[in-house]
């Protein structure tokens, strides 16, 4: 009976002490702002920082801007109008314009604010909506990020200055041109099976969609905003869907899942494979893993540290060749057999809730955040590629400029802003994956039917967006 | 003599026993064991394995794990512990008054309650997540640990049915007698059916500890704040290569269940079994 | 099932005589209570009865009057103001008034319910006193409501548990199905009632197609893996009880061990294991054999066949110890005197062993089925990068819980997954539910006593 009773009271505490919760609502003067950063701000301790300053400079205001200590990614929509969400955002274009909709985030008015003149149009292009006919913004672009090449010079062949650097640059030339990439790949798998060249996950949608955009591929028409028409097969783009083939021929069927997206730090560090691509905020990770085989062999950590410096190279994307083959060793001396490789990038920012009960105090810390010094600051302490073109210049680095150039000439290929983004990610990957499951397996794939699959792509990204609606 | 005798088919019949006795504990042994070595890997990438196992050893991903500041486990561990004993006493006292009042009375739509039990079973539960996530905010109950318990617990008398077999296996007599003696519902419950009960409360108190384990979908739904976050959301938000610290806290929160489980396996095999035997 | 139609149909027909009767035999404590709840029960000297339905009718019209009202109209327009956060117009969340409304119609339920019994608690005390028989107190009623109507305290608060968790979110759901919710149309947008899903269902042929095709294979799924395991489970635990068995313990262990991982790491464990890059494709590259591309794109009948594997690791453990424990329970005479007859080893099992388990496990079979029919776990984790040709946005090992998540909460078509998961749920239910009605341990509950 005593039992039973303790129990019976300790419902009733549950109950009652959730009636309390729900009656005490305590107000609070002070204002607080919740900023939602993302991890590897937070890890490096970025955050703290800003949010140090801002709230040193603000201390006589009564307002303090805090974590908002949630996952980084956001759910505003899900969130924001019950008030659970976060004041400020920091997200990719795509996932904070997927908001804009629902009018969960707020459109912001860049003209009147100092950062407007820095940044690039093209940056801002990635913030632009339209509402009825008229043109609105509604984030402020903070980096930008693109994959990039990542390789070691230490694995380069001996004789790389003699033989793999035609066009007498001092720069390799498989990490400039792809057929060369491609042909030092197969020269290594022939001569030990165990290693690669270049490796990567081919279904990743990210990395390899770029490969399509070079021969006339597109997401979106009309500049990514109109989701009846899906172009993954337009133009050539079967010319880079076949490359994708070709690029699976020179691995094996590790290039089908995330095996070397898991394993590309230490395979890279242990010398399985020689290059591949990666989105630089990951840099860190490739340091330490490189440094710490540096260390097994003895070097201390300072020299391992330095080794790193030396061999660890990260560089844009080598180019690809005008007419597609890539099997082929073509004169690297002639420019018009080149094309830049476009990829797929994305323009990382603030965005301001809709929900937030403090407006002015979200643009003031927008404002605060997208200042030069604090871009800088960001660029540097995360390895990430400022927005800022005057942030940009104090940087003196040259992956920084290459990123930032290719942003401003079109390479890089921002994702779409609109919410049918959504949607096109898995049909992608799913058919990236069919491509490089025939090209390290059976390749009996004719370039009709790696055609086929890219339009099967459109088709079922078409199918996810419009069946229903 | 003729006792002694072995026959060649017994013999053939013990070896194949253990034959097969070994093979079963290889394939349950194994993932296990590879789960375990991965946590004491040295670099912490399930790549720089040499076929099945690390080349070399360490404790690092088990100090990372108890002493990094952001992927914060021990508060994790700390989150779930208070989630599941909730959940654990509050669902199986409700599971426990269900499956006994069920069992031991008759009344008016007792047979309608019990095919409407089983009917709701069946729907797929994440397609109320949405619903949950509405009530929940209507009821304040979004990053509350005790919310989240609540749900757990007030869903546990779905799965009465096992416990419900128990109850029926205690002879009406007993009961009878007891009431003859004038003892009341409450006294019989108490005094009569708990004492007989220990195997099936503590299959319950387990079964119902274990879920929060292993939840996910709920938690990552319920608890926004980083600092009420469970091991589960935790873990899965840790970066890939972070594989061996991953596995780490892995077996980290497997261990107070597999001990719970191998001190109670009396108890469960009892009480698993005699919930289904009706006969 | 004809009989309890029939015996329905007879009390509807029933019902306007059975209403005149009661009016013409009734007093004006039955008319008092009609009025307001808990008068007639003042009447007939039951004061604190008669103040507790007073108080839950005062409080049941003050919610109405606050909310419940307005709430039941919200259920029918679910909103009429589009809410935008950009001009500050809090307006209606459509979502949210469906659920409200729901959750008035529960209360009305309860009103009318505790009406009802108010009018017939009068009447049935008002003709007691008639009798001039002695009416209960308030004591009484509360020490039958700890005796003979013990079932309706102690299931108090189970069922108000479930009926809010439960029972609210799965009605929230079937509506839903009867909305247009789901793709453009969340909140802020205003939702409507709508059965253009269901139109969709029916016309989209490929959707239908595809339909049909998962649910093949995942009603071959739920069957293969409920057997599998069950009979590997059964297998073991006759393996480990089998007299020549020492320390059977130490054996036992194994399997709890995989018990007690929870099942996330498991799957993401397995999921590595069977990686291209993982140990075991290294282990069979070093041997010399090709990387086995286990969950690829052309890998159905691997992936299907590595997703029975690694569910029967996970659920084996379960059944084995629950085995265990029925087997126990068996008389061994039984066998004893089998052994004398001359019976085999098989003919043991086909004859004693497996009517028995078979018997007692009948609930926990239909559990398992219907456990691995909406097993979302295994194929969420081991494959869920992949979609295959004549499926509509679906691989060809995803179950019909994966297409519908896939469907309803990462594409957000929230009213087709709703519909889709109404067909689903009535034909489950229906089948799960014509099954236990016949098990022997539904009808003959009782006989063990």
């Amino acid at each position: 009976m005593k039992r039973i009773l303790a129990l019976v009271m300790a419902v009733v505490m549950v109950v009652g002490m959730t009636v309390l919760l729900v009656a005490c609502d305590k107000p609070s003067s002070q204002i607080t702002l919740r900023v939602l950063e993302n991890d590897t701000a937070k890890k490096e301790g970025y955050l703290d920082y800003i949010l140090e300053a801002f709230n040193e400079k603000y201390k006589d205001d009564n307002v303090v801007a805090v974590d908002a200590n949630m996952d980084e990614y956001s759910n505003l929509e899900q969130d924001g109008p019950y008030g659970y969400g976060p004041d400020v955002l920091y997200q990719a274009n795509d996932v904070l314009m997927k908001y804009v909709e629902g009018h969960h985030i707020m459109p912001i008015d860049i003209q009147s604010m100092e950062v407007y003149e820095q940044v690039p149009q093209n940056a801002w292009d990635a913030y632009k909506a339209d509402n009825n006919g008229e043109v609105i913004y509604c984030g402020i672009p903070v980096n930008v990020q693109q994959p990039l090449l990542f390789y070691r010079k230490d694995t380069l062949p001996e004789n790389w200055q003699t033989e793999w650097d035609k066009n007498d640059n001092d720069i390799p030339d498989m990490v400039e041109y792809w057929n060369e990439m491609y042909l030092y790949s197969k020269s290594i798998r022939e001569s030990d099976n165990s290693k690669f060249g270049f490796a990567l996950q081919l279904n990743n949608e990210y990395f390899n969609s770029g490969f399509l955009f070079t021969y006339g591929g597109y997401v979106f028409g009309n500049n990514n905003t109109d989701d009846t028409d899906i172009g993954l097969s337009a133009g050539n783009a079967k010319l880079g869907g076949k490359i994708i083939w070709e690029l699976a021929g020179i691995m094996d069927q590790k290039c089908l899942d995330d095996s070397f997206t898991v394993g590309r730090e230490s395979m890279l560090a242990n010398g399985t494979i020689f290059a591949t691509i990666c989105t630089p905020d990951m840099t860190s990770s490739f340091i330490k893993e490189l440094s710490a085989v540096y260390q097994s062999e003895g070097l201390s950590e300072q020299e391992a540290l330095q080794k790193v410096d030396e061999n660890l190279v990260i560089t844009g994307l080598p180019k690809l060749p005008a007419d597609g083959d890539i099997t082929v060793r073509k004169d690297v001396t002639d420019d018009s057999l080149w094309v830049a490789h476009k990829t797929m990038g994305g323009v990382n920012g603030y965005g301001i809730s809709s929900y937030t009960k403090h407006r002015d105090w979200a643009l003031k810390f927008v404002e605060f955040a997208t200042s030069k010094e604090m871009v800088l600051k960001r660029a540097e302490m995360l390895g990430v590629v400022p927005a800022r073109a005057d942030a940009l210049a104090e940087m003196h680095d040259t992956v920084a400029q290459i990123t930032y150039d290719n942003l401003d000439d079109g390479t890089i290929v921002v994702m779409p802003s609109i919410s049918a983004v959504g949607q096109i990610w898995m049909p992608i990957a799913s058919g990236f994956k069919q491509i490089a499951t025939d090209g390290c397996g059976d390749r009996i794939f004719t370039i009709d039917d790696i055609e086929n699959v890219l339009k099967t792509i459109d088709d079922n990204i078409y199918k996810a967006i419009h069946t229903f609606s | 003599m003729r006792k002694l005798r072995v026959r060649p088919r017994q013999v053939a019949d013990v070896f194949l026993t253990y034959a097969l006795l070994l093979i079963v504990s290889i394939i349950f042994l194994f993932p296990c064991l590879w789960l375990v070595l991965s946590c004491f890997s040295a670099t912490g990438s399930i790549y720089s394995f040499n076929g099945f196992f690390p080349t070399s050893y360490s404790l690092a991903s088990f100090i990372s794990l108890f002493t990094d500041s952001y992927y914060t486990y021990l508060n994790w561990f700390a989150n779930t512990l208070i989630i599941a004993v909730i959940s654990s006493l509050l669902g199986t006292l409700l599971v426990i008054i269900t499956a006994f009042t069920i069992s031991s009375f008759e009344f008016s739509g007792r047979k309608a309650l019990m095919k409407g039990a089983l009917a709701l079973g069946m729907f797929p539960s994440f397609m109320g997540m949405t619903a949950v996530y509405l009530l929940m905010t209507q009821f304040n109950f979004i990053n509350s640990r005790i919310g989240l318990a609540l749900i757990y617990a007030c869903g546990a008398p779905m799965g009465y049915l096992v416990q419900k077999g128990f109850f029926d296996t205690i002879p009406k007599t007993i009961y009878d007698a007891a009431r003859i003696d004038g003892a009341s519902n409450l006294r019989i419950f108490c005094s009569v059916t708990l004492p007989l009960s220990k195997p099936i409360l503590v299959y319950t108190l387990l079964t119902q500890f274990a879920w929060p384990w292993s939840d996910y979908i709920l938690p990552k739904l319920l608890l926004k704040d980083r600092e009420l976050w469970t091991v589960a959301i935790g873990l899965m938000s840790m970066p890939e290569t972070e594989f061996a610290r991953y596995a780490a806290g892995a077996v980290f929160i497997a261990v107070p269940i597999v001990i719970l489980y191998f001190c109670l396996t009396k108890y469960m095999v009892n009480g698993l079994a005699a919930g289904a035997v009706k006969e | 099932m004809k009989n309890a139609f029939r015996q329905l149909w007879q009390k509807i027909r029933n019902l306007p005589s059975a209403v005149k009767e009661f009016f013409k035999e009734s007093g004006r404590e039955t008319y008092a209570s009609m009025c307001f709840m808990g008068v007639g029960q003042m009447i007939n000297g039951q004061y604190i009865k008669g103040l507790l339905y007073m108080l839950a009718e005062g409080g049941l019209i003050a919610y109405f009057a606050l909310r419940g009202i307005s709430d039941i109209i919200g259920f029918f327009t679910l909103g009429t103001v589009k809410a935008d956060a950009w001009l500050g117009i809090e307006g209606d969340n459509s979502v949210i008034m469906l659920l409200m409304g729901i959750f008035a119609w529960f209360a009305l339920g309860v009103l009318v319910y505790l009406y009802i019994h108010n009018i017939k608690d009068a009447k049935k005390y008002a003709d007691m006193k008639i009798f001039k028989e002695h009416l209960p107190s308030f004591r009484d009623d509360l020490s039958a409501l700890i005796n003979s109507k013990f079932y309706k305290l102690a299931l108090f608060l189970p069922l108000v548990g479930v009926l809010i968790f439960n029972v609210l979110p799965i009605v929230f759901m079937i509506l839903i199905a009867f909305t247009n919710y789901g793709g453009t149309i969340v909140p802020p947008e205003l939702v409507d009632w709508s059965l253009d899903s269901f139109g969709k269902l029916v016309t989209g042929s490929e959707l239908s197609q595809s339909f049909i095709r998962i649910l093949g294979w995942n009603l071959l799924w739920a069957f293969a893996s409920t057997m599998f395991n069950y009979f590997v489970g059964l297998g073991l635990a006759i393996l480990f009880n089998k007299k020549c068995v020492k320390g059977k313990a130490i054996w036992r262990a194994f399997p709890v061990l995989a018990y007690a991982i929870p099942g996330f790491i498991t799957l993401l464990a397995f999921k590595f294991m069977f990686s291209n890059g993982g140990p075991i494709n290294n282990m069979i590259v070093d041997n010399g054999g090709k990387i086995i591309d286990f969950f690829g794109i052309n890998s159905k009948w691997m992936a299907r066949g590595i997703g029975l594997f690694v569910n029967a690791w996970l659920s084996i453990p379960s059944i084995m110890l629950l085995a265990t424990g029925i087997l126990s329970n068996i008389n061994n005479d039984l066998y004893e005197a089998a052994r004398i007859d001359g019976a085999s080893g098989w003919v043991q099992f086909k004859s004693i062993t497996l009517p028995f388990v078979l018997f007692s496990t009948t609930p926990v079979l239909i559990n398992q089925f219907i456990g691995n029919f909406n097993n979302f776990g295994v194929f969420f984790f081991l494959r869920s990068d992949v979609l295959s040709d004549g499926y509509f946005l679906a691989s060809d090992t995803d179950l019909l819980i994966n297409w519908l998540y896939r469907m309803s909460i990462e594409k957000n078509y929230y009213s087709i997954g709703a519909a889709i998961s109404l067909i689903i749920f009535l034909i489950t239910s229906a089948l799960s539910l014509i099954v236990y009605v016949r098990s022997a341990s539904y009808k003959k509950e009782d006989t063990f006593r």
